[in-house]
């Protein structure tokens, strides 16, 4: 008997969360349908905001109207809220790999469903300087060594100061180029507060991340819309190969 | 936002380099151009900075802090005159909506083309000249971010002494206003209007857009400006509920300050009066309740560098202030920024350490190594997950992923992007159907000639009261009998693989398709300790769209040839149409009579295009081929 595969999607979060659990951080879940409040308000996005205009937001027809998630964000609010409910102060540290919903029209490029990693670092003294060493050290492990990282000025309205992430990519045999890859900034200090944390004595970053688009740029997908196709020619695109055994492991 | 660079470099004694260059300090400094025509810059400017960026001044601003140019004058900091009063124009309000309202009459003015240099400075953004008073508008609004609005006074009543009176009000339900462009809008009770308060008609959609029947034409001559500050949140529904988006409601949305009217007054009166003449009667301003100067924002150096990382000086940081006009005070390490009054976004010690990280330049922010962690990081959910994804690969099932969004479902969305799946899925169940299907047909391309299709999805169902992970497999027999155990037996592999772990195997499974709830599974305790199998991706290799068609061969080669060297012969005959082969058959046979041995191999080879359907013409010819490199060989005869 063959061995099945596993989605393109599966295997890259796995060597995602691999390098960030390297770096020590743990990962999180929350619903992908969410309540407006951990979608919108928590994070610091109050209704009738032109913030909510940056993203087109699916909505149920209920009663008490859900949202289906427009980022893995919601989960950092769910996450926090554990944490001073179990009295567990920071650090923290997680990444949240899960689908999230944008209703906008698909092309190569675009998909109402997508996958995003978000990852969280609270702290003493976390500082977006953290987070580009600690971004360029998973891109540098992820991408190529030749990695690096850079900020441009951004804005989302739960983190302050707000950055966009642009990568240094480079392969053999084609032209290094700067590719645009993630929002990210440090945690912004209402978003603290929404969760009960002391803006004063903690602070830290916050990024989100398409993992398509990683895919695409790491290994030459075309067309996001292969990724939730559910067509198994994309799986055979890739040629696979286990990087250890671990079949002793699953045995036991 | 488009700027043009000759508009801005009238806030500069310095010539501005070239637009590309302008564009590059913008975007790593301030806001990404998104796009350059000639001259002009299309500049996302972002929300948090839409209160005074939307402006020729602002983004002059933010251009001198990224260059380090300083502004030879900035209108904003400029002393604002007194204005005269006047008994000929009433303004009443409802303060709901209305946070500040300058009007002013202006009588005697010639209404024609506009000077050369406001045509040129509206065309440089892609603006049309109309008149030279709407012009003079446009260009204020652009220059210093206020929208206004002129209305021609001959066309509004008067009042009994004379006077003209107008009111900012609700909207009558179904009252209708014909805007300058000739389109009418039905406005509702959560609308405002700016109306004619003798003859009570609505003049104009109040911060949306102008009214025709009082427009300015070339014989107006008497002009009542009207300079409104209104509520952002109730613009921004007006516009969504009208579906009008104009400059002005763009700007009031992202809630400029009511402070800057009285600059927008002070500059459209001297404008309209320079190059239209006329005599400015009077203004009228109603400011309910005036906006307090902003809070002081104290932020120490120590705590702007540990929010950025950095180690910057007092020294930097100054800079940094200067740069971008933020007036402060500084005693040994201890900033006091004093937000200017349209800096609405500067209120805490985060906006500061952004203003100062970003004009002095985010490249200066080096990386840093996060600081051990005392505690090991908690993936044991995940871990459970992707063990149970393992046992499954392991048994022969690939994963597959599907969308969320199903025909039919316990929860519906109220804007679906498909009108036929408005629903969220409550079970995986009917895209494993569809995927099954779709995967016997392209089985023979992607699995050869495998005789079992095995797939699993892994993902989150929705029902109304609750969200949870499901498990479904799917299995169909490509060749021979369908067996009714494969699914039963792989069911009950992963349960008896995690014996505490809360997975049980249903009461009955159907023998192509089964799902598992994860629901009550103990996901962490899967999940305690495992190290999941990792595999690298090669480059992706898109498969054709196009059908692929099949065709076997069959031959007799001598005793002792291996199975490569019938492969390699084929493949080397095929040519690029053969997308793939398979050894479908192998056997031997010795003659009875001469007692020689023989070896038959059969193949199974697909033939596909990238670019086009395959006829039998195409696939002929490689078959010919095939069989004459088969047959050429020694001994070796096609079947």
């Amino acid at each position: 008997m063959s061995t099945g595969r596993l989605h393109p999607m599966s295997a890259a979060i796995r060597e995602i969360a691999g390098m960030f659990a390297g770096m020590g951080f743990g990962i999180a879940y929350g619903p992908e349908l969410e309540d407006e409040w951990y979608n919108f308000d928590a994070l610091n996005v109050p209704a009738d905001h032109p913030a909510r205009d940056m993203q087109d937001t699916f909505w149920t027809k209920e009663e008490k109207r859900r949202v289906p998630r427009t980022q893995t964000s919601s989960v950092q609010i769910r996450f926090m809220e554990e944490m001073q409910k179990e009295n567990i102060l920071p650090p923290y540290r997680i990444i949240v790999p899960g689908k999230v919903f944008r209703n906008e029209a698909t092309d190569a490029t675009h998909e109402a469903q997508f996958y995003q990693c978000e990852g969280l670092a609270i702290g003493e003294g976390i500082s977006l300087a953290h987070l580009k060493g600690t971004l360029e050290s998973f891109f540098k492990e992820y991408l190529s060594a030749d990695a690096k990282v850079r900020f441009r000025p951004s804005f989302f309205p739960f983190t302050e100061p707000s950055v966009e992430v642009d990568v240094w990519y480079e392969v053999a045999g084609k032209e290094g180029r700067w590719l645009e890859v993630m929002g990210a900034g440090m945690v912004h200090q209402t978003v603290l507060k929404n969760v009960g944390i002391d803006p004063e004595k903690y602070q830290g970053f916050a990024f989100g991340v398409g993992i398509e688009r990683l895919i695409m740029i790491k290994h030459g997908v075309p067309d996001v819309r292969l990724f939730h196709s559910g067509d198994i020619r994309f799986n055979h695109g890739f040629d696979v190969t286990r990087v250890e055994d671990n079949l002793k492991d699953m045995a036991s | 936002m488009k700027v043009s660079r000759a508009w801005l470099q009238k806030y500069f004694e310095e010539p501005l380099p070239e637009v590309e260059e302008i564009a590059d300090a913008l975007t790593f400094h301030s806001s990404e151009v998104e796009e350059i025509k000639g001259e002009m810059m299309d500049v996302k400017i972002l929300p948090d900075r839409a209160g005074y960026a939307l402006s020729h001044r602002g983004v002059a601003l933010e251009t001198g802090a990224s260059l380090s140019l300083s502004l030879k004058s900035d209108p904003l900091r400029e002393s604002l005159p007194e204005f005269l009063t006047t008994d000929q124009l009433t303004v009443e309000v409802d303060d709901s909506y209305v946070l500040r309202h300058l009007g002013a009459i202006v009588r005697g003015v010639k209404v024609g083309p506009s000077p050369v240099w406001l045509k040129e400075a509206l065309e440089s953004v892609g603006q049309r000249s109309i008149n030279n008073i709407v012009d003079a508008t446009n260009y204020v609004m652009l220059n210093i971010g206020q929208p206004m609005h002129a209305f021609d006074l001959a066309k509004v009543s008067r009042g009994v002494n004379g006077e003209t009176r107008i009111i900012i009000r609700r909207a009558a339900a179904g009252e209708t206003v014909t805007v300058l462009t000739g389109e009418t809008y039905t406005l509702a009770t959560d609308m405002f209007v700016i109306a004619d308060a003798t003859s009570g008609a609505a003049l104009d959609i109040a911060g949306l857009k102008g009214g025709m029947a009082s427009g300015i034409t070339e014989t107006t001559t008497d002009l009542l400006v009207s300079v409104g500050t209104y509520n952002g949140t109730t613009i921004r529904k007006m516009s969504q509920a009208l579906k009008l988006w104009t400059d002005a409601s763009l700007r009031y949305q992202n809630k400029i300050s009511p402070e800057l009217g009285a600059y927008g007054m002070r500059d459209i009166l001297k404008l309209i009066t320079d190059i239209a003449g006329g005599e400015v009667v009077g203004v009228i301003d109603v400011y309910p309740n005036p906006a307090a100067a902003l809070p002081h924002v104290p932020a120490t150096l120590e705590r702007l560098n540990a929010i950025l990382g950095t180690s910057f000086s007092v020294e930097d940081v100054t800079t940094a202030l200067d740069r971008i006009a933020l007036p402060h005070q500084v005693e040994g390490e201890m900033f006091t920024v004093m937000p200017t009054f349209e800096r609405t976004d500067i209120a805490t010690v985060q906006d500061v350490a952004e203003e100062v990280g970003r004009v002095l330049g985010y490249d200066r922010v080096l990386p840093e190594q996060l600081p051990a962690m005392q505690t090991a990081p908690d993936q044991r959910k995940f871990l459970g997950l992707e063990r149970l994804k393992d046992v499954l690969t392991e048994h022969g099932f690939t994963e597959i992923s599907t969308q969320s969004f199903a025909i039919e479902g316990e929860i519906v969305l109220e804007n679906p992007l498909q009108s036929d799946r408005p629903a969220l899925r409550t079970t995986l169940v009917e895209n494993m159907k569809d995927a099954i299907t779709r995967a016997e047909f392209v089985a023979p391309l992607v699995l050869g000639t495998e005789p079992t299709l095995k797939q699993f999805e892994l993902g989150s169902v929705f029902k109304k009261d609750r969200e949870h992970f499901a498990l479904t497999l799917g299995y169909k027999q490509l060749s021979g009998k369908q067996s009714a155990s494969v699914l039963p037996e792989a069911v009950q592999a992963l349960v008896d693989a995690f014996p505490a772990s809360g997975l049980t195997v249903p009461a009955t499974i159907n023998p192509a398709i089964c799902e598992l709830s994860l629901e009550n599974v103990n996901l962490e305790a899967v999940g305690e300790g495992y190290d999941p199998i990792k595999s690298t991706l090669s480059e992706y290799k898109q498969f054709s769209i196009y059908p692929f068609a099949l065709r076997d061969v069959a031959v007799w080669t001598l005793s002792g040839t291996e199975e490569s060297e019938v492969a390699l012969t084929i493949a080397g005959a095929a040519g690029d149409l053969l997308a793939r082969m398979d050894l479908f058959d192998r056997f031997e046979k010795t003659d009875a009579t001469t007692g020689a041995s023989r070896i038959s191999y059969a193949f199974r080879m697909v033939f596909q295009s990238d670019s086009r359907t395959l006829a039998d013409t195409d696939i002929d010819p490689a078959m010919t081929a095939i069989t004459e490199a088969l047959n050429a060989k020694d001994g070796w005869e096609v079947r």
